[in-house]
């Protein structure tokens, strides 16, 4: 099955970066846009730009009847997911197989299988590949809080049909199990319009450790090593890396072979993801597989030197893999920086505003995978990534001096960002020393957000003195006022 | 010329002449010397004060002055001093719950005309893919809440007002 036109069914730097690929390959390209969203870089690279409409743009972006006809009635022969939306909706893929276009990722029993937590835990188990002692409601619900209890505390709660750290709780006290209980499944019924549970041991100091890979679909499957991606903000990754700091060489083939191993299981087809919770004693166990690209693939992408893009319209073309796994090396070290639209002080808060001045970073090793164009407009309707920064040297105190000149070189004015805040982290002793764990933000969160220097006079004459009206009022003051200047009212 | 600025949350006061030679930034601290050049780049100046040329990136926002200095960038508020004068009369702080960042309403647990105790959940929101409970901040009763379940708000709108307490 040859591919001529394709479909991106997504928005942000995600579209821009699959569109690149696709046009470098040849193909037609088009994109989705809502009415109401602002211009991004996609829909300056595509060659078509199809319009959808809905309640919300998240809704529009989720609404698989329309984007099915967009890819029909635009003659595309295949539809990119990109990641989050519809990339792992196993209806979707079904609605594009009867409608005779090619999904450029797994069948859609894969994506069931691995979407549902529970089932794709039980999938590895039986395999004997490791996962994290747990209780499921579902194998007896009049049981569950008993079971939970019985796997002991600290635990935590997880929707089965969750991702994201959506709906996930840590219970450390049996007092607040029931009510915690409850609380999560509110928010699984919510976001996932599935309020099963289950609940695992939770590991203290754990950390989050990834591993690309790759199949055909024909039983050949190669894994593009690992990413370690334990900084995180409410269980949101925010810095990414590989190699991982924390693992030897015998752990990094271990893991990579065990993530490998589970995708060969499923006779896995396009890119996934295979992800672990790494413990403070070198076990790991499974947590889930993302069946579409993820976010920080670009780290990926800088050490081994393959795009993963282009892998994925291979194996959708029927061309198969263009390596083997002795073809695939780990050069170097490349860190990724989510930027986002956020205020770090205020716990996080996704903050708004019209970009003024747009000025990113460039140079020897530095990438920028950027959703946003200077004069735009950041709103709510959308996740608060703004762009990503990935950079790339030969070791990692390169790549985070790297990262820290790069993100102090990005100017974003107009809407708060984090990229101070990332700086803080990359500069933080820990991070340098690559002791760190999920838990890492949380436990810093002082120092990471303490105020630096005191700049409020330069700041102040910035401000004064750009303000064009106070600088005319005061130029036109009679001399004989300035002269006495200072402070009146 | 006076402005109040806001830094980090802070309130900073100054004041802006000029003496017929150079603009000087009058601070509680003293009178600064301060001069802003156009480098050429968009947004680019240098900023020339006690004796040091510093490189800016600046953009003026409609309540903020963006400020990109040693590879770090600010939010400058400029606070209007009028309206910080007519303070808010729209009952006490207290009395109102405000959004603390955009996001949409889940629940609403409460209506008008209903006792509430301190720390009851008035509604539940949900912001950054997460779920908060408000909860009134004192005993009292509901006045309005002019939100439903479904609805979306921005950030510091009125989520929840109680009644004033009697006296």
């Amino acid at each position: 099955m040859t591919i001529s036109k394709i479909l991106v069914a997504n928005r942000g730097e995600i579209a821009a970066r699959v569109l690149r690929t696709a046009k470098a390959r040849g193909l037609a390209t088009a994109v989705l846009r809502h009415a109401s969203e602002q211009e991004g870089p996609a829909h300056l690279i595509a060659d078509e730009v199809v319009t959808i409409d809905g309640p919300t743009p998240v809704a529009a972006y989720l609404d698989i009847p329309q984007v099915v006809e967009a890819a029909k009635r635009i003659g595309a022969d295949a539809v990119h997911p990109g990641y989050g939306f519809l990339s792992e909706n196993a209806a979707f893929v079904a609605a594009l197989e009867e409608a005779g276009v090619t999904f450029v990722g797994p069948t859609s029993e894969v994506i069931d299988l691995m979407g549902d937590k529970i089932r794709a835990r039980a999938f590895v188990e039986e395999r004997g590949f490791p996962v994290a002692p747990s209780a499921i409601e579902d194998d007896d619900p009049a049981t569950f809080v008993e079971r939970a209890r019985a796997v002991g505390y600290p635990l935590l709660i997880k929707p089965s049909a969750g991702g994201g750290g959506k709906g996930m709780r840590v219970v450390r006290d049996d007092s607040a199990l029931e009510a915690e209980i409850d609380t999560a499944r509110r928010e699984g019924e919510r976001y996932f319009g599935d309020g099963r549970l289950f609940v695992e041991c939770y590991i203290e100091r754990p950390r989050h450790i990834e591993v690309q890979v790759m199949g055909d679909g024909q039983g050949n499957v190669v894994h593009f090593w690992e990413r370690e991606c334990s900084i995180q903000r409410r269980f949101q990754k925010i810095i990414e890396e590989t190699p991982s700091p924390a693992l030897s060489e015998a752990q990094r083939l271990d893991i990579c072979e065990t993530a490998a191993g589970i995708a060969r299981a499923v006779n896995y087809r396009g890119a996934g993801t295979v992800e672990f919770i790494y413990a403070q004693d070198g076990s790991f166990y499974f947590l889930e597989m993302n069946t579409r690209l993820q976010v920080e693939h670009p780290v990926t992408e800088m050490v081994t030197g393959f795009d993963l893009v282009a892998e994925q319209l291979r194996i959708a073309a029927g061309e198969g893999l263009s390596a083997a796994q002795a073809d695939i090396p780990q050069n170097g070290h490349s860190i990724e920086l989510r930027i986002c639209a956020e205020d770090a002080t205020a716990d996080f808060r996704p903050a708004i505003g019209d970009i003024l001045l747009l000025d990113e970073p460039r140079g020897e090793g530095v990438r920028v995978d950027s959703g946003i164009l200077d004069g735009g407009k950041v709103t709510t309707d959308f996740d608060p990534m703004l762009s990503k920064l990935i950079v790339h040297a030969e070791d990692r105190a390169q790549a985070i001096a790297r990262a820290r000149e790069a993100v102090q070189n990005y100017v974003i004015l107009g809407v708060t960002t984090n990229t101070g805040y990332l700086d803080a982290i990359l500069a933080h002793p820990d991070f340098a020393s690559g002791d760190v764990s999920t838990g890492f933000l949380a436990e810093q969160a002082d120092t990471l957000t303490a105020p630096g220097e005191d700049l409020s006079d330069l700041l102040m004459a910035a401000a004064a003195l750009s303000d064009e009206r106070l600088v005319s009022d005061v130029m036109q003051i009679p001399e004989m006022h300035r002269k006495m200047g200072g402070w009146r009212n | 010329m006076q402005r109040i600025f806001q830094i980090d949350g802070e309130e900073a006061e100054c004041w802006l002449s000029h003496d017929g030679n150079n603009m000087n930034l009058n601070t509680p601290d003293g009178v600064i010397p301060c001069q802003l050049e156009p480098t050429g780049t968009p947004g680019g100046y240098v900023l020339r004060m006690r004796g040091r040329a510093q490189n800016v990136r600046l953009a003026v926002g409609p309540d903020a002055t963006f400020v990109h200095l040693n590879g770090k960038t600010y939010a400058v508020g400029r606070v209007d001093p009028a309206e910080r004068l007519a303070g808010n009369d729209s009952g006490a702080a207290d009395d109102r719950i405000v959004a603390p960042m955009p996001g949409v309403v889940v629940s609403v647990n409460a209506k008008p005309g209903d006792h509430v105790k301190e720390g009851q959940p008035l509604l539940v929101i949900e912001s950054m893919k997460l779920e908060t409970s408000l909860i009134a901040p004192r005993d009292g009763v509901v006045a309005e809440i002019p939100f439903a379940a479904g609805d979306s708000f921005g950030l510091k709108a009125t989520l929840a007002q109680l009644a004033p307490e009697e006296e």
